[in-house]
């Protein structure tokens, strides 16, 4: 029986390469699937919203998304629920899970773009891919200078004052840092500041508590982890420091946390995130904030 | 004299073991996130992408899959049973010899390299962790060899060890690649069963399936194995080149498998050692048998896999190994005690 | 009568201070029933594991049927010698008709299974040795002794001019001691198997072997026909301890002696 159904299998591949993907057929897709959250977000940036009819499980923001209907999580889409959602375009990203899925998702005849998303060019690239394929160019290009003007704006404010030395981390037990070939690092140097960890080949090294001493960071930015509260964190966050008294982040009392898994991702809220950034960096150049998070509500439209 | 196997009980048999994976499998196909109705799957593609949804989920989704499971399940359990008889060792399995930690090492290696692109139509992990798990079974092999001759003991010290090392490097590295294809790699190797293009499950079968139509040409041999190299010689079974065809099957069949699909672990220890309780201990009769029970099984676990926390998925390891547990505590309580005490 | 097994200066050892054969050399024609005695250590299990191709010896040849032991195939040998050693129990549960059957792989075609004629010799060998009542059982099941005669069934079934026995009887009770010799002596006679047979019983020995081959500890050794070569003299020599012999029949009988043996006068000789 076995061989039946491979029998019954080789009897399709004819069927199988009739499924060529038309290229820019019909026009704008009107059925959009997006399998990650950055993409979702630029997606709905361009005014695609209302086309969107699959989302992944992580696609929280905006609002809106959240109520798409649910393809599965970012590292393991359903592929049933995308195929019976008859997309006329998915867009996913380009690792080695995403890729498998789209190269089925081909197979059974569907529009699929995959992107790499991990650098701020790439989220330029990202933006322009979409549009070419959504059939809206004229809103991705003022979506992606927009984003670069504001980008290039704090970059440019920032220039004026000397680089502040950040250490920033990812997790704290072991300690997990971000490194410089990371666009976690783009931001921290675009908002004037410098990462005190030297090029290391891994993106989130882990150091030692010598390389912390010796570091002289100014500046300690640590990335919320977990659902509790922000304050909570913050509180157990400046706990934790304490013990590297020597530092000058310490010493000033700047360990902040952030909530970098919103404020910072590579999508058309990043000049926010930037400048929440550089308000911590240079704060006699950005106006002080309040509150950190009110902040950051204020800077997403 | 009664149990003696002859063709025609083995026939039954397997025949029973096909009929039940049929059925399985039939059964599995229907199940899913979405519902599908056959009658829409018989009425064919239709004419332009995304007109007959059904037929695509049912032939290019379900399909693969299970066809996909059936083998990995099969090359598993058939493996386990070559392995646990010339390891004399009803506890070995199929990653024992060095294949998880070389498969490991390969899928490491090929995302620090950054290859990308196709390797024969597949993806570039898979290819890696077939080619380094099947040159670490052979590391071992050799080491084994030079060790202390080919002793069951030193085949097994040489894959300790080498296990070892492996696991020290890939740790090295896991220091060097950057993170994202970290976790790539690492949800990779966990094990799960993707959707693979017929060519491929094509090559695969045919791989997977001689590899265990081979294990059957020496099965009864297998059975001699059993009472160690000495008696097998006197029985007239060169207990050196048994040992040697036996390995080499079993890691090449095994290495496809985890190309295919990463370290689905639980099966190739599980599946044999209950065949056996069950059917006995002939390798005649026991391979073809779990290579087809552990194929069923492996197409009943990815089902539930991914279907039980829809829309999310499990990987199919974690499946087999909390049905597989149970299952096989409850056919060792069973037939133990017909069986008696001694073991 | 042909020489079925020849052994010219053979010399084996464990290690270079573990020399345990030394130059032995011994002819056995075709049809014999040889028992190979001596102290522990002296390397009886050795020689007979030389005998059936286990071990290659540091020097010196083996030949079967005026053919070295090495031009055999291992399939081949299996043809023509038949091994008993002590019995053992695997970790898979065989039943005893399972391994009794596993002595018919020699002749099994490509397919490996069992045929009519294979089927009978299997049948042939459970009659012969009374053990067709426990077939179906587990090999585990089954006594020391009922073990021990399952896998001389085994050998049986293999149905070779050749058997090797390492030690038999040694968990039989009496009635299947006698029985498995007389079983052995059955084949030498009806069959003209050639029986070697290692044996701590020196009175088996004497009833049933025709010749046989007394190692020692320090690596001599005296071959010759048995009631030639044992004497309570070579007894005390070889085994170090005294014994009192008896004969009935044509057999003489050798009971060993200790200290605290009921008997105060001095044994006498023969």
């Amino acid at each position: 029986m076995l061989i039946a159904v491979i029998l019954l299998a080789i009897s399709q591949l004819p069927l199988i390469y009739c499924y060529v993907e038309k290229p820019g057929a019909n026009g704008s897709p009107q059925r959009i699937v997006s399998l990650s959250p950055n993409l979702t977000e630029i997606i709905f940036a361009l005014g695609l919203g209302d086309k969107v009819v699959g989302v992944s499980n992580n696609c929280d923001w905006p609002i809106e998304a959240t109520q798409k209907p649910k393809m599965g999580t970012f590292w393991q889409p359903n592929t049933e629920a995308i195929i019976a959602a008859k997309p006329d375009l998915v867009v996913c990203e380009s690792f080695l899970q995403h890729k498998e899925v789209a190269e089925t998702l081909k197979r059974a005849g569907l529009r699929v773009i995959s992107l790499r998303i991990e650098s701020i060019e790439e989220l330029y690239n990202a933006i322009t891919q979409i549009g070419q394929a959504a059939s809206c160019k004229d809103k991705a290009e003022p979506l992606a200078a927009k984003i670069k003007s504001e980008l290039d704006q704090i970059r440019a404010k920032a220039s004026s004052a000397k680089k502040v030395k950040v250490l920033w981390a990812v997790q704290t037990e072991p300690m997990r840092v971000v490194g410089v070939k990371t666009f976690v690092n783009e931001i921290i140097d675009l908002a004037g500041g410098q990462n005190v960890i030297a090029p290391t080949g891994d993106q989130y090294p882990s150091i030692g508590t010598e390389t912390i001493l010796t570091s002289g960071a100014e500046i300690i930015i640590q990335s919320a982890m977990g659902t509790e509260d922000i304050a909570k964190q913050q509180e157990t966050a400046e706990k934790f420091w304490n013990r590297f008294a020597n530092l000058p982040a310490v010493k000033d009392k700047k360990v902040y946390v952030i909530e970098a898994d919103t404020v910072l991702r590579l999508g058309p809220r990043l000049p926010g995130g930037a400048m929440a950034v550089a308000k911590l960096l240079h704060p006699e150049l950005f106006s002080q904030p309040k509150n950190l998070n009110q902040e950051t509500k204020r800077t997403n439209d | 004299m009664t149990d003696l196997l002859t063709p025609r009980r083995l026939i039954s048999k397997i025949a029973l073991c096909l009929a039940a994976l049929v059925v399985v499998m039939f059964v599995c196909s229907l199940v899913g996130t979405q519902k599908i109705s056959l009658s829409a799957v018989f009425a064919g593609p239709g004419n332009t992408p995304g007109q007959n949804t059904d037929y695509d989920i049912f032939v290019r989704v379900r399909i693969p899959r299970i066809i996909l499971a059936a083998l990995v399940g099969a090359a598993l359990a058939a493996s386990g049973v070559a392995l646990q008889a010339i390891l004399r060792n009803p506890l070995a399995e199929p990653y024992i010899l060095g294949i998880s930690s070389g498969a490991a090492l390969g899928v490491m290696t090929a995302a620090l390299a950054g290859i990308s692109g196709a390797i024969l139509g597949g993806s570039p992990m898979a290819a890696m962790a077939f080619l380094f798990a099947i040159g670490t079974v052979w590391l071992v092999w050799f080491t084994g060899h030079l060790a202390g001759g080919s002793t069951v003991t030193s085949l097994l010290l040489a894959g300790v060890v080498i296990n070892a090392f492996f696991s020290a490097v890939i740790m090295l590295m896991t220091s060097l690649i950057d993170s994202e294809q970290l976790r790539s790699t690492i949800m990779w190797l966990m094990g799960s069963i993707g959707e693979k293009d017929f060519s491929t499950l094509l090559v695969s079968a045919v791989f997977i399936i001689a590899g265990i139509a081979a294990l059957f040409t020496i099965s009864q041999k297998l059975n001699v194995l059993a009472f160690g190299a000495g008696e097998a010689q006197s029985l007239g079974v060169n207990p050196r080149k048994i040992t040697l065809v036996a390995f080499a099957l079993a890691s090449f069949i095994t290495a496809v498998a985890v190309g295919l699909s990463g370290l689905v672990g639980f099966v190739g220890l599980v599946v044999p050692h209950s065949v056996r309780l069950v059917f006995g201990p002939d390798h005649r009769q026991l391979l073809p048998t779990s290579a087809l029970l552990g194929a069923a099984f492996v197409v009943i676990c990815d089902t539930i896999a991914r279907t039980i926390i829809s829309p999310a998925q499990l990987p199919v390891g974690v499946i087999t190994a909390i049905i597989g547990g149970p299952v096989f505590l409850l056919l060792l309580s069973r037939y133990s005690k017909k069986v008696g005490t001694l073991r | 009568m042909s020489i079925c097994i020849q052994v010219e200066n053979l010399d084996f050892s464990y290690g270079p201070q573990a020399q345990i054969l030394k130059n032995l050399s011994f002819e056995i024609p075709a049809g014999t029933f040889l028992s190979i005695a001596g102290p522990n250590g002296a390397g009886k299990t050795t020689l007979l594991n030389l005998l059936s191709g286990l071990l290659k010896p540091a020097c010196g040849s083996i030949e079967i049927d005026s053919k070295p032991i090495s031009s055999y195939s291992v399939r081949q040998l299996a043809k023509k010698i038949a091994v008993v050693r002590q019995e053992f129990v695997p970790v898979f549960e065989f039943s005893a008709a399972q391994v009794v059957s596993m002595a018919r792989t020699p002749y099994l075609g490509a397919l490996a299974f069992e045929t009519d004629a294979d089927r009978e010799a299997i049948a042939e060998a459970f009659e012969m040795t009374d053990t067709a009542r426990f077939a179906d059982r587990p090999l585990g099941h089954l006594s020391g002794g009922e073990r021990q005669r399952i896998f001389i069934a085994r050998a049986l079934a293999q149905q070779t001019p050749i058997l090797l026995l390492d030690e038999p009887t040694s968990f039989l009770d009496m009635k299947h001691q006698v029985g498995i010799y007389d079983l052995l002596k059955k084949m030498q006679i009806e069959k003209q198997k050639t029986i070697v047979s290692v044996t701590h019983d020196i009175n088996l020995a004497a009833q049933y072997s025709d010749m046989i081959l007394l190692l020692s500890a320090d690596g001599s050794y005296i071959f010759g026909p048995t009631r030639e070569i044992l004497t309570t003299e070579r007894i005390e020599r070889v085994f170090g301890v005294q014994t009192f012999s008896a004969q009935t029949g044509q057999t003489k009988f050798f009971f060993p002696l200790g200290k605290f043996t009921k008997s105060h006068s001095s044994p006498p000789g023969f």
